[in-house]
């Protein structure tokens, strides 16, 4: 079934206009419109836009290592085959200008949008995406390539140049969420290939390109802006790059801005400072520190504070531990009728109320509620809070306090007390964590709380050294991307570790798999080789009820995106994070 | 005095293995390693894990890592490199050093020229009402930690409409070219700074040299200096200051090591190109030759500080001799 978006063929009439005007030149640039409904308008060229990051980069090499903050300067400087679409979230064509699929789903073929040019003049081609894919993605040494995405069942994803404007992949089997893998950045060839092993390089050699004193002229891109200067520990300069592919609705060359600077400041106090003094122009902030700054912007200082719910992002839950060393907590833990009594005992409401200072919704069940495309309203499903009913449902399962001393005692006739691991260092997590304590308390569930650093949260639970914890995962546009943390034995799925195969790749441990466990699993597995839309949607929302039901773990709140924008520029639209594919700066401008 | 100080160079060298040994076992018995921050990217899998570990060098054990850690030092002055950046730790720290150098020889100058002068003046009126104030506000900036300070003159200069709110330089002079408006940009900020972490070493100081002070003007040459009819201003400067210093060339030597780890929260709080933030940053992601070779380089700042007041001692007491 051949897929193709209008947008490309608008895009490529667009080129056939342009190469009969200009006679000869190649260019077609993509127009970016249909934004009016975001409050995007035509802007004009000049001026510099200064955000915060939280820490100097480590590496200039997108792929080297993975760090948030290189993740924001690359987002400036390069682009994938496709993006997202601000308002839509859907997929759309970029470096790419239109696609197709076989019909049997295996097999991807992109055409590339013509007279691309690097920042620094030399032609874009199909050369650099197969280097890209084949030399840097797809190596397993590269410390921050995507190789597992591009292994199916075992079997290698194949990229093969078709000419200079044709890429094929080729996969093993059908993979419907193939076409978000493909918002990967694409390196130049001319640049890399000396780090590459087709250069005659080491397989690891390639996380050693562009480090942090490299010079700003090597680090070259397609994206809006290029690298002009980076002073350790203080800042990072980016400028227009005259060869960006994207025009406005007038056909105005983007970006509009001729700078954007990046202030390294650690401090997020350091940082609303250097913003009240007019020294950024953009910063996101927390829940915390929304109404301080939504004050003055009300007293009239010169900047808006905007919040946005979020698709992206990671709302925090709370597991138990399947396999906890205690056995009987192990027993109650996988027992659904104990994960639905606490749910009952976990107030929602306080915590958004004055955790998050009002600006978090109810989460969904592994899809962001404002995913229109995947979301399953579960609302009901999370139950409202009430330590009564809560109470007599542990009185239901025989965990009764049995010697009166206000702790509820298991059958074995031990407390029902255990620990809650969460992260000291985070802004939410300990007093979410606190407020569980209290209500648990109150219905005879003694928690004691476990405080380690947040880095610490992910290893600590595939440790299996925990029995209840509060952590969050990232919500992303399709369920596919994480189907690690979702698919009971995969690999993020620890709060049921036994479960997990072992080898990596192997198959997990079904047949320790509870009923519904075994059918999420099998969603998992058919979803991801359909290619029918509609059959996909239908397994998924299955999967979500499924998620309602049993809470294999208990989804808390879904935070707000929170930013503060001075007045000075016109067409922000929030930037969610460090995603592939999701770049609005270019249409910032100065007014 | 040279072979004292040869002798004393020697010995530090022991010194150092041991310390290096030390700092090795405490940040391996950290929980955690470096390996943990990639296991919370779904994309990595089990096998760039154990690949990453092997081009890290972390699968071999642990004296293995040491032993080529020290023999890189001995034999090419290779300090290891960072993880985290995938470059030369050397490199690294020399990219910071120039700031912190900076930094911290401008605050210890300025609060030895404030602490001093003050010192002298307060033990010489112990009980006026000028050394009373002194003393008080001495104790107040004792108590009164450095990044707080620093968040209190941000506070400050915000409410005044200022935009000189942390860093070194406002963002379109980072990375300008030298010029007069750089420099009084420069000095715009550094006053910050200068109060806040000098401030704290201004009210030590001072007690310091009130207290040695007190202790020198009552001994029995400055009574014999004043009987014999010297001038009040040569018995002070020449015999009882002179004297008086010289437990403060031993704290001179010992704040050498400050120069790294001495204002790392005040340095983050102001945001400071300094190497503070960086050895806090190195320890927190186990980026262990990051952060051994910044702890050893502490360690031997310390001894060369010592030698040094030795010295200085030396030349400033005749009473002291190496011989």
């Amino acid at each position: 079934m051949p897929t193709r978006s209008p947008l490309p063929r608008l895009c490529g009439l667009a080129g056939l206009v342009t190469l009969a005007l200009c006679g000869g030149a190649l260019a077609a640039p993509k127009k970016v419109t249909g934004y009016g409904n975001l409050g995007i308008t035509n802007g004009k060229p000049g001026g510099t836009y200064t955000l915060a990051l939280g820490d100097s980069p480590q590496s200039l090499f997108y792929y080297g290592v993975i760090d948030n903050n290189l993740g924001l300067i690359s987002q400036q400087m390069f682009d994938g085959l496709v993006e997202f679409n601000y308002a839509t979230y859907k997929v759309e064509p970029a470096l790419a200008e239109s696609w197709t699929v076989s019909p049997d789903g295996r097999t991807y073929t992109f055409r590339l949008r013509q007279g691309v040019k690097w920042s620094d003049g030399q032609a874009f081609d199909a050369d650099d995406v197969v280097f890209t894919y084949s030399q840097i993605i797809m190596n397993p040494e590269a410390r921050a390539g995507d190789a597992a995405s591009f292994k199916l069942d075992g079997k290698q994803v194949e990229v093969r140049k078709v000419n200079a404007n044709t890429v094929r992949f080729v996969l093993p089997r059908p993979s419907p969420a193939f076409l978000l893998q493909m918002r990967s950045f694409i390196m130049p060839k001319h640049k890399l290939l000396r780090y590459s092993q087709e250069g005659g390089a080491k397989p690891a050699d390639i996380n050693s390109a562009w480090p942090s004193n490299v010079r700003e002229s090597e680090v070259v891109g397609t994206g809006p802006f290029r690298l002009s200067n980076y002073t350790a520990g203080q800042k990072v300069t980016l400028t227009r790059n005259p060869n960006y592919w994207k025009v406005d609705g007038r056909g105005t060359k983007l970006p509009y801005l001729a700078g954007l600077e990046f202030l390294i400041i650690r401090d997020p106090q350091a940082q609303v400072a250097q913003f009240l003094a007019g020294n950024l122009d953009q910063l996101n902030i927390t829940g915390a520190q929304f109404p301080d700054l939504k004050q003055r912007e009300v007293a009239g200082a010169p900047f808006k504070v905007f919040r946005s719910t979020a698709l992206f992002g990671s709302p925090p839950f709370v597991a138990y531990n399947f396999d906890a060393k205690n056995a009987a907590l192990a027993k109650v833990f996988s027992d659904v009728r104990f994960r639905r009594a606490m749910q009952q005992a976990v107030n929602r409401e306080r915590i958004i109320d004055t955790v998050y200072n009002g600006l978090a919704s109810l989460p969904g069940h592994g899809v962001a509620p404002i995913n229109k495309e995947w979301y399953t309203n579960t609302t009901r499903q999370l139950g409202s809070f009430n330590l009564a009913a809560a109470g007599e449902a542990l009185d239901a399962m025989g965990i009764r306090d049995t010697n009166r001393d206000g702790i509820r005692n298991l059958p074995g006739g031990g407390n029902l007390e255990f620990d809650l691991t969460y992260g000291t260092d985070s802004s939410v997590y300990p007093a979410i964590a606190t407020i569980l304590q209290s209500d648990f308390a109150r219905i005879g569930v003694k928690v004691n709380l476990r405080g380690i650093l947040s880095s610490r949260l992910l290893s600590t639970g595939q440790s299996g050294d925990w029995e209840m914890i509060l952590h969050a995962f990232g919500d992303q546009p399709d369920p596919e991307l994480r189907k690690p943390i979702w698919q009971p034995g995969g690999a993020l799925y620890y709060w049921h570790r036994s479960l997990q195969p072992a080898q990596d790749g192997g198959r997990p441990n079904l047949t320790r798999m509870a009923p519904w466990e075994r059918e999420i699993y099998n969603i998992f597995e058919d979803a991801a080789v359909t290619t029918s839309a509609s059959r996909r949607k239908a397994l998924y929302t299955r999967w979500q009820l499924l998620f309602a039901q049993n809470l294999p773990v208990t989804p808390i709140a879904k935070p707000e995106n929170i930013g503060a924008v001075s007045n000075k520029f016109g067409n922000y639209i929030y930037n969610l994070g460090v995603i592939p594919g999701y770049n609005p700066v270019p249409l910032i401008y100065q007014k | 005095m040279l072979t004292y100080a040869l002798r004393r160079i020697l010995g530090m060298l022991p010194t150092l293995l041991l310390i290096s040994v030390v700092c090795f076992v405490v940040i391996r018995l950290q929980p955690g390693s470096f390996i943990d921050q990639y296991l919370e990217d779904p994309r990595v899998t089990r096998e760039t894990v154990e690949s990453i570990t092997r081009q890290l060098g972390l699968d071999q054990p642990a004296y293995v890592q040491y032993l080529t850690w020290i023999k890189g030092i001995v034999t090419e002055g290779d300090f290891g490199f960072s993880f985290v950046n995938g470059r030369p730790v050397s490199s690294l720290i020399w990219e910071r050093l120039g700031w912190t150098v900076f930094l911290a020889l401008l605050t210890l100058l300025v609060s030895w020229a404030i602490a001093i002068p003050l010192g002298i003046y307060t033990a010489l009126n112990r009980y006026g009402p000028g050394a009373t104030v002194l003393n008080f506000f001495g104790y107040v900036s004792l108590a009164t930690p450095d990044f707080l300070v620093a968040l209190l003159l941000i506070a400050l200069v915000l409410n005044f409409g200022g935009t000189n709110v942390g860093g070194l330089f406002s963002p379109q002079f980072i990375d300008a070219p030298w010029s007069l408006a750089k420099f009084l940009d420069l000095l715009n900020h550094l006053w910050i700074p200068m109060i806040a972490i000098g401030l704290e070493g201004v009210a030590g100081l001072m007690r310091q040299m009130r207290a040695s002070m007190l202790d020198v003007i009552n001994q029995d040459y400055v009574r014999t200096a004043r009987a014999k009819g010297l001038a009040g201003g040569r018995v002070l400067w020449r015999h009882a200051v002179r004297n008086a210093v010289n437990p403060l060339i031993s704290l001179a030597g010992l704040s050498l090591p400050s120069l790294i780890s001495g204002t790392i929260i005040a340095s983050i709080v102001l945001n400071l190109p300094t190497i503070g933030p960086f050895l806090y940053d190195s320890l927190l992601n186990k980026d262990q030759y990051v952060a051994m070779t910044l702890l050893l380089f502490s360690a031997l700042l310390l001894l060369v500080g010592n030698l040094l007041a030795d010295l200085a001692l030396a030349w400033a007491d005749p009473r002291i001799r190496f011989e």
